[in-house]
């Protein structure tokens, strides 16, 4: 057993003593070698080719894993994106209100205060907002509520830290106004539907016309005068009543107001030519 | 049997020339003809590690473009004493037969070495050893680690067969 062990060995040592002796006297590769590689060289390309399916198959399969996690990412990005850009905007928009409600503060000739919106009314019973100055503040009732545009209502509840303001469109809120160009005095009065009218205005020789603007007319003292209050639409005639009226838009778009500013003082002077059309 | 190693030592090789290389880290690759004709040995004894380890010196020699016969001769000489060793000393824990793979491939990079220096091989025996011999065998032993583990599990997952 042992014997024929080495007899193996050394038969093998000898055949490759003999491949090696053959090729260094021939020079070159032998004819042995070249049998070998004809056996061998098909099933060599066909399990390289086999290795470089499965390869390009772990390829495709971690290219595909890498695109997925890309593409998570890049959604997770885009998601992020999008809202910094829409907070972007809002912090945009929100500068731009406060600049041009810095301005009308700047212009107006009395103490002010602004206050931001943390609270909205909007049944058909009343119409108010809640802002974040109340007595504490200094604020008290009847106090006048402007924006650029013009006037939004007045305080009609003070509470400790907060204070409800009735919007022009509150079914009982009443303002005296004229008609800036004719200067035709009446009340601008809130209805139920949400629209606002101004009341009691002269039959004969007025002459508004849809789109003349209403400003308060600063009698009773509790609105300074010339604050636009909206543009009239369209003027209801009942023919045989003392008085006829006008349907008003309020020139402040009640629903998209964030911040106001409240009028903590009293003025004799004339506002109109604080307010401009854009505000 | 004969046709299993036969089947082992080929497509030791087979992988070895067409696998093997994508296996490359810092240009090393792990020698699985001479794991292949280890592991047998070890299990089969001297006459089977020699039969194969000069088939698949063969093999390589003949698909790798050499000389044939070097690593026939190496992987022979290799096989038979990887052969040698279970009778004299214990070699059944993996924690023997992977030092003694590195080893192995160490002593057979240098008999190759040797072989080649017949034929007037131009590299210096320190350039061979650094740069090819010592990595290979490394990587050869972690390489070698696996095979062992996964024969291993073979084994166990046929004994389970075996009783059900």
């Amino acid at each position: 057993m042992r014997f024929r062990r080495y007899v193996l060995l050394l038969t093998v040592l000898l055949v490759s003593l003999f491949l090696l002796t053959v090729q260094t006297r021939g020079g070159g590769p032998t004819r042995a070698a070249d049998l070998i590689a004809l056996i061998v060289t098909p099933a060599q390309s066909l399990l390289a080719s086999a290795h470089r399916g499965a390869l390009g198959a772990w390829h495709t399969f971690t290219d595909w894993k890498a695109v997925r996690t890309e593409n998570l990412a890049l959604r997770a990005d885009n998601e992020r994106l999008r809202v910094q850009s829409l907070q972007v905007r809002e912090t945009d928009q929100e500068n731009q209100r406060l600049r041009r409600l810095l301005a009308l503060r700047d212009r107006v000739p009395l103490r002010t205060l602004t206050g931001e919106i943390i609270g909205r009314e909007g049944g058909g019973w009343a119409r108010s907002l809640t802002v974040n100055r109340g007595r504490a503040d200094g604020i008290t009732q009847q106090m006048p509520v402007i924006v650029p545009e013009g006037l939004v209502g007045r305080v009609a509840q003070v509470r400790s830290g907060a204070s409800v303001v009735q919007l022009l469109n509150d079914p009982t809120s009443t303002v005296g106004a004229v008609v800036q160009r004719t200067r035709t005095p009446g009340l601008v009065e809130g209805e139920p539907g949400g629209g606002v009218r101004f009341k009691f205005m002269a039959r004969d020789g007025t002459g508004v016309t849809a789109g003349d603007l209403i400003v308060t007319s600063g009698l009773g003292t509790l609105f300074p005068k010339g604050i636009p209050v909206g543009r009239v639409t369209a003027i209801e005639d009942k023919g045989s009543a003392l008085f006829h009226f006008a349907v008003v838009a309020p020139v402040v778009d009640f629903a998209r107001l964030d911040e106001v500013l409240l009028l903590t003082g009293q003025s004799a002077q004339d506002f109109a030519g604080l307010f401009t059309p854009d505000g | 049997m004969r046709l299993s190693l036969l089947l082992m030592a080929f497509g030791g090789s087979l992988v070895q020339s067409s696998v093997v290389p994508s296996w490359s880290v810092g240009g090393v690759t792990p020698d699985l003809p001479l794991i292949v004709t280890a592991l047998i040995a070890l299990r089969r004894g001297p006459e089977a590690g020699c039969l194969v380890g000069f088939a698949v010196g063969l093999l390589q020699d003949a698909t790798g473009g050499g000389l044939l016969g070097v690593q026939a001769l190496s992987r022979a000489l290799a096989g038979f004493a990887m052969g040698l060793l279970p009778a004299r000393i214990w070699v059944g824990h993996p924690l023997v037969q992977i030092p003694g793979l590195m080893l192995l491939t160490v002593a057979e990079g240098i008999l190759r070495f040797g072989l080649l220096q017949l034929f007037h091989f131009p590299a210096s025996v320190g350039d061979v050893l650094v740069h090819v011999i010592l990595p290979q065998a490394l990587y050869n032993g972690f390489v070698g680690a696996a095979c062992v583990l996964a024969v291993e599990a073979a084994h166990v997952i046929s004994r389970r067969q075996t009783w059900i």
